[in-house]
């Protein structure tokens, strides 16, 4: 078997050894979907927020359901154990072996990711048919299929960009407390909590230089219906770009972050 | 045949000092002053295929330092390594196939999940053949004696049920070299005992070259035949470990039960007393004179008991230690 396959399997075994974990993890979820429907039926009750927001009431319930589950798919938490083993010297036992630590980290992600993935999308489909039925969404095969493409290229991207943030315990011993905040900032910018866009066109236009919303708020607009073909299409390569880009970037950091490892020692 | 040879290998590691409390961590935070330690300093060994070699001394010589360099974790400073035409820091595959470093304080098995899907992964990263994978993975578990926990998980498993799994984890491959660094740290005796049992048989067997680190003396005493002692990142010694003794002045114990009303300062004449237990002496002579001396014993005191017995080895080790330490 390819090892790979393999690291990919160990990590849809560990997943399953911590379920109970994960449905924990997903009352916080709930919780943030709770407050933000309060939050949206006061402020669409009271005033014109539709005008300033650009999303109907429809929309910014359709995002607000999606997108903390989407942001929960495209989720880490590998970065805090490649801090510890550039901390501890965790990072010995793959020096010695013939692997590659990135493909070792991404397969181990990606299996980690499965059971969660299967877990999520049924809720999304609950949500999204709920949507359909009570909030008005149009939705057509075409869609859910292309959604289905960007949410996994979304899960990649979120993958480097966070491997890249994770290296930067070579230069950095301790960053762990780090991790929070930048996964709380990453979060909000990639539009898993609000679409970001509904601060205006110029803020949107700088969003979408950035790779942050590519993970999140492209994949749930897609469902949402508010991009035609040629912007899905632009999105698409948009996060096949990015994702390059990070790769690439991934490894000159890897490189140049092992050599002072190896020259300071693990 | 040489597998292993180092040559004036050195490691300099920078640091930063830190005068004490808050003070201190203020005035690094504008300044910071670099200071160099040389944890290895040339050192220079060669193994030969199919030997045991214990690398000793006391903690901070240098030890782990040298095994990361040999095993290519870390870059060294200056000095040349070549492990059977490989140079280990280049990294490249085709070396990493022919060793295995097992740590006594670092884990490589999965954390959550048993032994055996470990043993697995790494039969893939290897790309062990099927057959030859299930047949190492018998064979080692029955000698290791583990074949009953391969499906728990690994944080359910004692800490010498773990060192068992790591070095059967690292002998899937069935490496050419193993660098064991302290693999029986933390053990009762009786898994010492069995961890050191495997390894002799181990190396009879596979006739793996292997370079072992440990505090315990009596894991050194049992595996190798040769020694190679470093202190302050420095050789001080490189031979056979029977000649430590020698080397240390060929110095025997005596040990002497006298009847009880014999006044135990009367041996000092004898030679150098290093220890009163009530009635029993223990007596430093040297090895020529031994002869002599216990027939003047026996001839001119009340001896109940008496015994001879080598210096313990730990103790030659420690004076090569602290010798090293003083000069």
């Amino acid at each position: 078997m390819n090892p790979y396959r393999c690291v990919f399997q160990m990590g849809m075994e560990k997943s399953l050894e911590y379920r109970a974990n994960f449905f924990l993890s997903l009352l916080s979820t709930v919780f943030q979907i709770i407050m933000q429907v309060f939050l949206w039926n006061y402020l669409y009750g009271n005033s014109d927020a539709g005008a300033v927001t650009g999303y109907t009431y429809s929309q910014i319930m359709v995002y607000t359901l999606l997108a903390a589950m989407v942001s929960k798919l495209v989720s880490t938490g590998f970065e805090y154990e490649v801090n510890e083993d550039i901390k501890n010297g965790g990072l010995n036992k793959y020096l010695v072996r013939p692997v590659h630590y990135m493909s070792y980290r991404y397969f181990s992600f990606l299996g980690e990711k499965i059971p969660q993935l299967m877990l999520l999308l049924l809720i999304a489909a609950a949500l999204v048919t709920f949507s359909v039925l009570r909030l008005g969404l149009v939705l057509s095969i075409g869609r859910i299929l292309v959604f289905l493409a960007a949410l996994v290229l979304g899960i990649t991207l979120n993958f480097f960009l966070f491997y890249c943030v994770a290296l930067i315990s070579f230069w950095l011993t301790d960053v762990n407390l780090m991790f929070g905040t930048v996964s709380v900032v990453i979060v909000v910018i990639s539009g898993g909590i609000f679409p970001m866009d509904i601060f205006g066109e110029k803020f949107a236009f700088v969003m979408g230089l950035l790779p942050f919303g590519y993970t999140t708020q492209f994949p749930s607009n897609i469902i949402n219906g508010r991009f035609d073909t040629v912007q899905i299409a632009t999105g698409l390569l948009c996060q096949l770009f990015w994702i390059v880009l990070l790769f690439f970037a991934g490894k000159v950091m890897w490189k140049r972050g092992l050599h002072r490892f190896a020259a300071v020692g693990g | 045949m040489e597998i292993i040879k180092v040559e004036h290998l050195k490691k300099e590691f920078t640091y930063y000092k830190k005068a004490g409390g808050l003070k201190g961590s203020f005035q690094n935070l504008f300044h910071r002053e670099a200071l160099v330690k040389e944890a290895v300093k040339d050192v220079s060994f060669s193994v030969e295929k199919g030997e045991i070699i214990g690398l000793l001394g006391p903690n901070g010589a240098g030890k782990t330092t040298t095994l990361k360099m040999l095993s290519g974790i870390l870059y060294p400073t200056a000095g040349n390594v070549d492990i059977d035409g490989f140079v280990p820091w280049e990294r490249k595959n085709e070396f990493k196939r022919r060793f295995s470093i097992v740590m006594g304080q670092k884990n490589q098995l999965w954390w959550d999940l048993p032994a055996c899907d470990s043993f697995y992964l790494n039969k893939c990263i290897y790309d062990v053949d099927d057959m030859e994978y299930k047949k190492t993975v018998e064979e080692l578990a029955e000698l290791l004696d583990v074949k009953d926990l391969m499906n728990v998980q690994v944080r359910r498993l004692s800490l010498g049920e773990r060192m068992k799994m790591e070095i059967l984890a690292a002998l899937i491959h069935k490496p050419e070299i193993l660098f064991l660094d302290e693999p029986t740290i933390g053990l009762d005796i009786i898994s010492q005992q069995k961890i050191r049992d495997f390894l002799h048989f181990y190396n009879e067997q596979k006739k793996t070259t292997i370079i072992l680190t440990s505090h315990y003396m009596r894991d050194i005493e049992a595996l190798c035949s040769r020694a190679v002692i470093i202190n302050q990142g420095q050789l001080v010694y490189d031979g056979q470990l029977e000649d430590i003794n020698h080397l240390m002045g060929d110095k025997k114990l005596l040990t002497i039960k006298c009847n009880a009303n014999a006044d135990p300062e009367l041996l000092s004449a004898y030679g150098k007393v290093r220890e009163i237990k009530g009635s029993e002496v223990v007596l430093e002579v040297s090895k020529g004179k031994l002869k002599e001396t216990a027939s003047g014993i026996l001839a001119n005191l009340p001896v109940e008991d008496f015994n001879v017995t080598e210096v313990p080895l730990e103790e030659s080790i420690a004076l090569i230690f602290q010798k090293e330490v003083a000069s």
